[in-house]
């Protein structure tokens, strides 16, 4: 399990982390969101060490994070680095010896994970030579080849065609699988809510969601899709009192309940207002869960 | 030029066989697939074997610090950059070596004509004064001045002696030309004017020939002589080399820090790896390749020498190569700090040029200053406090030293105030490095790092 704990940076007067603490369990996909310059990337680098952080630790198993413990992790930044000019099956295998693979496995696991990503046949080209989708499943591969406990990746997705988008969703649904820390960051939530079981939410460098995703999708005021033939304009639910229509389509009516409403008061104003044709509750996208959380 | 062309030339082709020979000679595929039973050699399977035991010492480094510098000699080595250039350095070394000796071994001919009579004695003294130039003389009887005329045109003769009361040259010479035809001309003048005049007067010829030259006085001294020359040349050849392999390493050093930052590609090593580590397996991973290549520039020289008989390897000449190898090993590790530091305040590839210029002005500074007492023969007061000065000692002490400036204690003296500056200067160095080499939007100055509050680094 990593814990972010009371996680603090200032950057002169930018607040890059305030106070951030949230925890990513191990066998799940933990995706890390929050609007740009939330202090996400910042948040992943103070895992490897790579920001001095002014206040608070990162833990794994319980452990303050040190050099050992990094050695067992994976990360992917989000402004990809590897060597241009270096091979790529060399790169991996190098990287992967610098996470303590032995040398006589390295090669066969950088060439394993190359071709597991579809980069297989690009494996003694220099990485300059590749397409940027090609260079990221290769920085995908670079993250992965030691078999790490824990994986960190900064967009994994971005820039990527669908084909990639599935590959590399894959590999994180085995990682987790296999009992893995797996977390993430992404801008595109669709996506996120497919993949994730938990997400954390942070803006301005604190955190203000988190759980998992069936939880906060249906957690917060009660939502009704409900449709009464004829009604196009879905006039009849503006009369019901402790209701909110937030969308109209096609005479299908998107209705927020306040908290004391009573459901089956709805169904009856539907009722009386003409035939139900659609009554059912429905449950919030998490990009609205998310526009919530940083409005 | 000729020897040079033809030195670059054997250079090649060897070069171009030893790869063709190597190629056919089976082992692991260019890109280092394994072979069929699935395993590589200890060395990466892709190496020669002088390569590949240089690899295997520097993984015993040990640990990430080994693999880094490792990875550093493997893909230096393997650059074309760096092939074209040892060969380059090669040819330019060899021809440095070589081109003095066949110069001496050449002989060339003087052709001087002669237009009338020249008594048995004169034309001996003629003939004389060739050894004392390094070239041989050749009398050559010319039937007319019309005939004299014409094969000097031709450039067939350096000059004619006319019924030995005058000389006739092609082109007029100049006061102060050095050339050997101008030499010969000013001494064949001379010793014709003397011994025809002696015998002009009634002097028998022989005893006139004696008295225009007569035998040279002894010269004794206090001291021995200051200045060896061989040695002198030998320093010059050091300095030289050195300035060349230091600007070199520098720069690739800047290079290797810049491409790592600019890529990116420092951020995924540090989130395993210590800075300190990165710096110290680049610093000695292109150390070694550098070592290596000083190395076999050297050997190259020494071995090409001994086998023409050069000057090279005699007398105090070894003695003088030996100390600018030591000044070589000792420039790179003090400069080393100094650029890979230089390099993590870029930002991109484009900065490497401006960055490097101000970290080579001491270098070149050292380099003009010693260069200047070697051609003067006299080291100036400023030279003697440069050779103790870490920044310009490389150039300055081995100067001294071949000029004879200086004992072994102040060679050792120098020595000793340089290694204890490399360790402060890599302390800093490293210091710069961990704050400098995660920072990214735009290129940083020294004085945003030192001293001020750190922007980036190990928690």
């Amino acid at each position: 399990m990593l814990e972010l704990d009371g996680l603090v940076r200032h950057y002169g007067d930018v607040v890059a982390l305030d106070d951030l603490s949230f925890t990513v369990p191990p066998g799940q996909v933990f995706g890390f969101l929050g609007p740009n310059g939330a202090g996400k990337t910042t948040a992943m680098r103070a895992v490897f060490g790579l920001v001095a952080l002014q206040g608070g630790h990162v833990r794994w198993k319980g452990e303050r994070v040190g050099a050992s413990q990094r050695r067992h992790f994976g990360y992917m930044p989000e402004e990809r680095g590897l060597y241009p000019g270096m091979v790529v099956a060399d790169q991996i295998e190098y990287l992967a010896r610098l996470h303590g693979v032995a040398p006589v496995r390295a090669r066969g696991a950088a060439l394993e994970w190359l071709e597991r990503l579809g980069v297989g046949d690009r494996a003694t080209s220099k990485v300059e030579a590749l397409s940027l989708g090609n260079q990221q499943r290769v920085q995908l591969a670079a993250a992965l080849v030691h078999e790490p406990e824990l994986v960190v990746l900064d967009e994994p997705l971005s820039g990527l065609d669908p084909v990639g988008v599935d590959a590399v969703s894959g590999v994180l649904e085995e990682q987790a699988a296999a009992g893995r820390g797996v977390l993430f960051s992404s801008h595109q939530l669709d996506l996120v809510e497919d993949l994730c079981q938990s997400v954390a939410i942070i803006d301005r460098g604190r955190l203000v969601a988190s759980g998992t995703v069936e939880e906060l999708t249906t957690g917060g005021r009660r939502r009704l899709v409900v449709k009464v033939g004829g009604d196009w304009a879905g006039a009849w639910a503006r009369q019901v009192p402790g209701v909110t229509v937030s969308r109209v389509d096609g005479g299908a009516v998107r209705l927020v309940l306040d908290e004391s409403t009573d459901p089956q008061a709805v169904l009856a104003a539907a009722m009386a207002a003409g035939s139900v044709e659609q009554f059912g509750f429905e449950r919030r996208r998490l990009s609205e869960v998310f526009r919530e959380a940083v409005a | 030029m000729t020897y040079a062309a033809l030195a670059l030339i054997a250079v090649l082709v060897g070069v171009r066989v030893w790869r063709r020979r190597r190629r056919g000679g089976g082992g692991p595929d260019a890109a280092g697939r394994p072979d069929a039973a699935g395993r590589r050699d200890a060395t990466g399977g892709r190496h020669g074997p002088v390569l590949g035991r240089v690899l295997g010492a520097v993984d015993t480094l040990g640990g990430d610090v080994g693999l880094v510098a490792r990875r550093e000699v493997r893909e230096r080595v393997r650059g074309r950059t760096f092939r074209v250039g040892t060969l380059v350095i090669l040819a330019a070394v060899a021809a440095a070596v070589a081109i003095p000796v066949l110069r001496r071994g050449g002989h060339s001919v003087e052709r001087v004509g002669v237009v009338g009579t020249l008594s048995a004695p004169l034309r001996a003294s003629v003939e004389a004064i060739g050894p004392a130039l390094g070239t041989k003389v050749a009398l050559v009887d010319e039937p007319s001045p019309a005939a004299a005329r014409r094969a000097l045109g031709a450039g067939h003769l350096a000059v004619v002696v006319v019924d030995a009361r005058s000389l006739l040259v092609d082109q007029a010479l100049s006061p102060d030309d050095s050339s050997t035809t101008g030499l010969l001309v000013r001494a064949i003048s001379a010793t014709v004017s003397l011994q025809g005049g002696l015998e002009a007067v009634g002097i028998p010829p022989q005893d006139a020939a004696r008295l225009a030259h007569p035998p040279p006085l002894a010269v004794r001294s206090l001291h021995p002589a200051n200045h060896n020359q061989t040695a002198r040349t030998t320093a010059l050849y050091g300095l030289i080399l050195t300035y060349v392999l230091l600007t070199q390493y520098g720069t690739w050093l800047v290079m290797g820090v810049v491409e790592e930052k600019s890529s990116r590609v420092a951020e995924v090593l540090l989130s395993t790896l210590r800075p300190g580590q990165l710096l110290a397996g680049k610093v000695i991973g292109i150390g070694t390749v550098a070592m290596l290549q000083a190395a076999l520039i050297v050997g190259v020289a020494l071995g090409l020498g001994g086998a023409i008989g050069s000057d090279l390897v005699h007398g105090t000449a070894p003695l003088a190569v030996v100390a600018s190898l030591v000044w070589v090993v000792l420039g790179y590790a003090f400069y080393c700090w100094v650029y890979a530091a230089g390099g993590s305040l870029a930002d991109r590839q484009e900065q490497v040029q401006s960055l490097a210029f101000p970290l080579q002005l001491p270098i070149l500074f050292g380099y003009i200053v010693s260069l200047t007492a070697l051609g003067t023969g006299t080291p100036s007061a400023l030279v003697k406090v440069l050779a103790y000065v870490p920044l310009t000692a490389p150039f300055a002490m081995p100067v001294l030293y071949g000029l004879g400036d200086a004992t072994w204690w102040q060679f050792g003296l120098s020595c000793v105030i340089t290694v204890a500056a490399i360790a402060g200067v890599a302390r800093l160095a490293a210091a710069v490095y961990k704050r400098a080499i995660l920072h990214t939007g735009g290129r940083l100055h020294l004085r945003d790092v030192v001293g001020a509050e750190a922007l980036s680094g190990t928690a």
